[in-house]
């Protein structure tokens, strides 16, 4: 059985809730896919923690879907001998009622991509301890989202075009 | 004990020849071959098939339906050369030139195809269309 399907066994017995899949892209690379419902989310990645404590998180990536808020997370597991258990972790927020607990308890790094989820897409991060901008400048308005596709992103107005000199009638 | 291991080599780079070339007062270092320098637009070549429109990362294009050619501010090219690799008629090249230093961002060296030129291209093709259907009279009398 290999690492990854070892893994797998455990988060199937533990988190029945969670779906799981192994996929195998054309170079023979398997990476493992998981998606919790975000009130399990926590635990999971407590979970995670404790699996391999070494676990080392590469990056969150939040992305409008729709109806919902997608945050997922990129981790590896088990590096001491290649090939890791490449790991991503997805959890869904209605866009109503966009709250994810933080978990920068558990991985200090997740703080800094909380931070950017906050400001770029709207999810709010309960209990986060510094939920202070990131990337975005100080003056930039409030409860506008430059990740977010529908009428909370960044309106038509704000958009800047430096503009091509024909159309500006403007070449010599 | 204080350790100095650069002193031997910089004493004898000190009886060596400076390794720079002086430019403006010689050649610059010679481009290699393929070197992808400013694009040189062949209007006439052009078909307009707007892949280049489609293609360019930076907003260089601008398409003139009206005449079907494109005009380019090559003041944004990021010297990337898709638009040379996809145009299928060769209308789009790369230049060895880029010594492309200028005062003024629309100065006329990075722009092709002003809306005066247009103008003109568009007189031309309405000529030639003309010219055709009288040819075409002719034939058919
Ligand atoms: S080289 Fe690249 S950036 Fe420059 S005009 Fe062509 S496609 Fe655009
Ligand atoms: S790809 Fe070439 S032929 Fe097509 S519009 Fe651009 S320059 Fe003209």
């Amino acid at each position: 059985m290999s690492k990854e399907e070892e893994f797998v066994e455990i988060v199937k017995q533990k988190f029945p809730e969670a779906n799981v899949e192994i996929k195998e892209n054309k170079w023979g690379r398997r990476r493992v896919w998981i998606s919790v419902p975000r009130e399990s989310f926590r635990d999971f990645m407590k979970f995670l923690k404790e699996y391999d404590e070494d676990a080392h998180y590469s990056i969150a990536i939040e992305e409008d879907v729709g109806d919902a808020i997608d945050f997922s997370i990129h981790l590896l597991l088990k590096y001491e001998d290649t090939p890791a258990i490449s790991l991503i972790v997805k959890t869904s927020v209605p866009k109503d009622d966009p709250v994810l607990p933080d978990i920068s308890d558990i991985f200090p790094i997740s703080l800094q991509f909380e931070r950017e989820a906050m400001e770029m897409i709207g999810i709010d991060f309960e209990n986060a301890p510094d939920k202070r901008r990131l990337f975005l400048p100080d003056d930039f308005p409030e409860g506008i989202y430059p990740l977010r596709l529908d009428d909370k992103g960044i309106p038509e107005e704000m958009v800047k075009n430096a503009g091509h000199p024909y159309l500006l009638r403007r070449g010599k | 004990m204080i350790r100095l291991p650069l002193l031997s080599t910089v004493i004898k780079n000190l009886f060596k020849k400076p390794a720079t070339n002086p430019f403006p007062k010689t050649e610059p270092v010679p481009v290699p071959e393929n070197f992808r320098g400013k694009i040189v637009y062949n209007v006439d070549k052009c078909v307009g098939c707007r892949m280049c429109v489609t293609v360019c990362p930076a907003g260089v294009f601008v398409y003139l339906p009206e005449i079907r050619k494109v005009a380019l501010w090559t003041g944004r090219c990021v010297f990337c050369k898709q638009c040379v690799d996809v145009c299928p008629t060769g209308a789009l090249q790369m230049s060895d030139e880029f010594l492309l230093a200028s005062y003024d961002k629309y100065d006329s060296k990075f722009i092709y195809v002003t809306p005066e030129e247009a103008e003109e291209i568009k007189k031309k093709q309405e000529e030639l269309k003309k010219a055709k259907a009288q040819a075409k009279a002719k034939k058919s009398q």
